[in-house]
């Protein structure tokens, strides 16, 4: 069970749930949602390719860590865009901000 | 004749000349403009230095046996090299003391005649301009380097036409200018690419030397009559005189230092400088001579009719360069250039005269100017007097001695006729010179609507005068002008001897002698003084010239012979109904059909691509990860 095709499935398995989420969720914060499961799925590569191909140097946990740094700005990002919105159209609903159609 | 490198003195100097003017210009231009007094001291130091350095040159160089030149290379490319630098020559020397001689004069004249005036620092920068331009142009070493130098003559020559551009008519009179010159210069410029293709040589004495024999003759005469155009623009020649009268809206002074005696005189120092080029095809020689002929009798009939002073002069300067290019025509160098530099010094000093006069009682109708009292101001009446007398050619005064000697070269022509047109020329130009200091000294009170004519001339003149805002005065900063040149025009006809010993390089051509000639030349202009006196002169004269009696060659004449009527015409029917129309289709059809395809085919696939933008994020979202995993997977099963 302890191997590195596990821990790969379960990534992708995790970047697979995230991907449908973004792809099929309709309110912003349900998308927003899915993303950071996707970053989630990159970071245990990280972790499980450190752990079990180069273990001495921990490049892959630092990785992580960046990782996890970026997901935190870009939730901040990425709520404030949503509260503009919300502000703008009383809604989180993605299919009604739909002013950009050519 | 093989040139000699000028020395060093030589070259500081003729530099110094070449530079200084346009020095002033710049620096009353840009810096000093405001400061009206320092703008005309640096004007007038500046083309002072010139002035001594001309002298200089000349006395200096006085039995030179070869021509001085010096010459940087400025431009090469495959066979051409062009060269800048200069060429001094007993030509270019007897030209370089009347330019800078005349230059300077006017400066001073200008101290009194535009007093007061609001752009007096802005004028002299346009005289030194000029002055750089035409010294610049006196010397050039090339063709290229004296088209250049003629074309910023020109630009010197509009600015100061169109000086008071407030007025219509002037501003009118500097774009007719600008464009008759530029339409004769376009003839120019094309004789230079002739040469410069099939010489390959540009410089003034290679061009004397060689193209003779280089050159086929139909070439050679083709690229003469070419450049000859250039001459007919700047000297103001038949087809395209009408522009030098309308120049007379320029100040007076202008007219006379641009309009008289330098400037348009370029033009018969051109064909000057290229003469033994130009004697080597008698067909351009014919071309000049029947040209010159044209001119000559149809500006003099001109003259006969005008009433306002600065216009008779006009004629007569059109029509005396005429009798230049006659001279030049008929073969005989010496001719030509006697007649340039005895011109250029009456035809000033009529001019500067014509100044204060006009100064003075606000009119340019010089029977007005009588009425009011003319006779009184002393110094310009003579120098009118003496200036007339030598434009008619009465002994012994310049313009004398300068007429005979063109009659001698007219009189050995194989063809009678060119000397009868030139009798009949002096005949006509002894009458309206005479016809104007007659009435100019006698005035007449008797004639109620002259009298009343003259006086609407005068109220408008009024009206002209005061927006210059002339203040009176200087009289004698212009006075003194007027004595230094009326010495010139005594003077000058006595020096004849030594002129051509010194251009004909120290071995001069016998001139022809002929008795009879000098007493039917001597006849035609006294015939034209006793028709003057009768008619204007005598004590019971109506002041009426014989041509009233003709009212319809009257109005032909003072029509400028219906030449601009016809050039309106020609502007309407060709560059209008032609050439206008077929740019104005090929704009509408043409250009902006194109452009108008361009837009309509952007605005069109722009429709076409915008079915894209969907506005559902998503959607584009997931085009995106499709387009991605179709690339991984590429990759994957590569």
């Amino acid at each position: 069970m302890d191997s590195l095709n596990t821990y790969l499935f379960i990534a992708l398995l995790l970047f697979c749930l995230g991907l449908f989420g973004l792809l099929q969720r309709r309110s912003l914060i349900g998308m927003l949602i899915s993303v950071e499961l996707m970053l989630n799925a990159a970071n245990i590569n990280f972790l499980a390719f450190n752990r079990f191909l180069s273990p001495d140097p921990a490049t892959g946990q630092i990785m992580a860590l960046f990782v996890m740094g970026i997901a935190a700005a870009e939730a901040a990002i990425a709520l404030s865009l949503i509260l503009a919105l919300f502000r703008r159209m009383r809604s989180i609903d993605i299919e009604k901000a739909r002013e950009l159609k050519g | 004749m093989s040139p000699i490198a000028a020395d060093t003195t030589t070259t500081w100097l003729t530099l110094s000349a070449m530079v200084l003017p346009f020095a002033a210009f710049l620096i009353i231009f840009f810096l000093s403009r405001p400061r009206v007094a320092i703008s005309l001291a640096v004007s007038l130091i500046c083309s002072a230095i010139p002035l001594l350095v001309a002298w200089w040159l000349l006395l200096h160089n006085h039995g030179m046996r070869a021509p001085m030149v010096f010459q940087v290379l400025w431009m090469t490319g495959g066979q051409v090299a062009v060269t800048f630098g200069f060429l001094l020559d007993p030509l270019s020397l007897v030209m370089l003391v009347i330019v800078t001689s005349i230059s300077f004069l006017v400066q001073v004249y200008s101290l009194g005649y535009m007093a007061g005036d609001p752009g007096m620092a802005k004028y002299y920068s346009f005289l030194s301009l000029f002055a750089w331009s035409m010294i610049g142009l006196v010397v050039a070493s090339n063709l290229m380097q004296l088209y250049i130098f003629w074309e910023l003559v020109g630009l010197s020559s509009y600015l100061l036409i169109g000086f008071w551009h407030h007025k219509f008519s002037a501003s009118q009179a500097g774009k007719k200018a600008f464009v008759m010159t530029r339409l004769g210069d376009l003839g120019f410029f094309l004789g230079i690419i002739v040469l410069l293709l099939n010489l390959g040589d540009l410089s003034i004495i290679g061009l004397n030397s060689q193209a003779a024999a280089k050159l086929s003759p139909a070439l050679l005469t083709t690229s003469a009559v070419l450049v000859f155009c250039g001459v007919v623009g700047k000297s103001a020649q038949f087809p395209l005189l009408t522009w030098l009268p309308d120049a007379m809206e320029g100040p007076t002074p202008v007219s006379a230092l641009l309009h008289s005696a330098t400037m348009v005189a370029a033009g018969v120092y051109l064909v000057s400088r290229l003469y033994p080029m130009y004697s080597a095809s008698p067909d351009a020689l014919a071309v000049i001579l029947a040209i010159g002929t044209i001119t000559m009798l149809l500006a003099s009939t001109m003259a006969m009719v005008a009433r306002d002073i600065k216009q008779v002069w006009a004629y007569s300067t059109v029509s005396q360069l005429g009798f230049m290019l006659m001279g030049l025509g008929a073969g005989s160098y010496f001719a030509g250039v006697f007649h340039l530099t005895t011109h250029a010094a009456f035809k000033a000093l009529l001019f500067l005269c014509s100044g204060v006069f006009i100064h003075h009682f606000a009119t340019n109708d010089f029977f007005a100017m009588s009425k009011m009292g003319a006779r009184s101001l002393r110094i310009p009446m003579v120098c009118i007097t003496i200036a007339g007398a030598a434009l008619a050619g009465i002994f012994p005064l310049a313009g004398f001695f300068s007429k005979e000697t063109i009659m001698g070269a007219l009189a050995e022509l194989d063809q009678g006729v060119w000397l009868w047109a030139g009798l009949l020329g002096a005949f006509l130009t002894a009458y309206y010179s005479f016809r104007l200091l007659f009435v100019m000294w006698l005035p007449k009170e008797s004639h109620a609507p002259q009298a009343e004519a003259s006086a609407d001339a005068k109220d408008q003149a009024h009206a002209a005068h005061d927006e210059h805002g002339h203040s009176s005065g200087g009289y004698w900063a212009m006075a003194s002008a007027l004595i230094v040149l009326a010495c010139f025009t005594i003077a000058l006809g006595l020096f004849d001897k030594k002129l051509i010993d010194f251009l004909h390089w120290g071995s001069p051509p016998s001139l022809p002698h002929h008795t009879w000639l000098l007493v039917t030349a001597v006849a035609a202009v006294l015939i034209g003084v006793a028709l003057a006196w009768l008619e204007f002169g005598r004590k019971a004269s109506a002041q009426q010239g014989f041509l009233s009696r003709l009212p319809a060659l009257e109005t032909l004449f003072a029509q400028r012979w219906y030449l601009d009527a016809l050039y309106r015409r020609l502007t309407d029917y060709v560059v209008y109904g032609v050439f206008s129309r077929l740019f104005t289709m090929n704009d509408r059809r043409v250009v902006d059909g194109a452009i108008d395809g361009v837009c309509r085919g952007t605005v069109g696939t722009g429709w076409l691509l915008s079915f894209l933008q969907s506005g559902l994020l998503q959607y584009n979202l997931f085009i995106m990860v499709l387009i991605i995993a179709m690339i991984g997977l590429y990759f994957l099963l590569l």
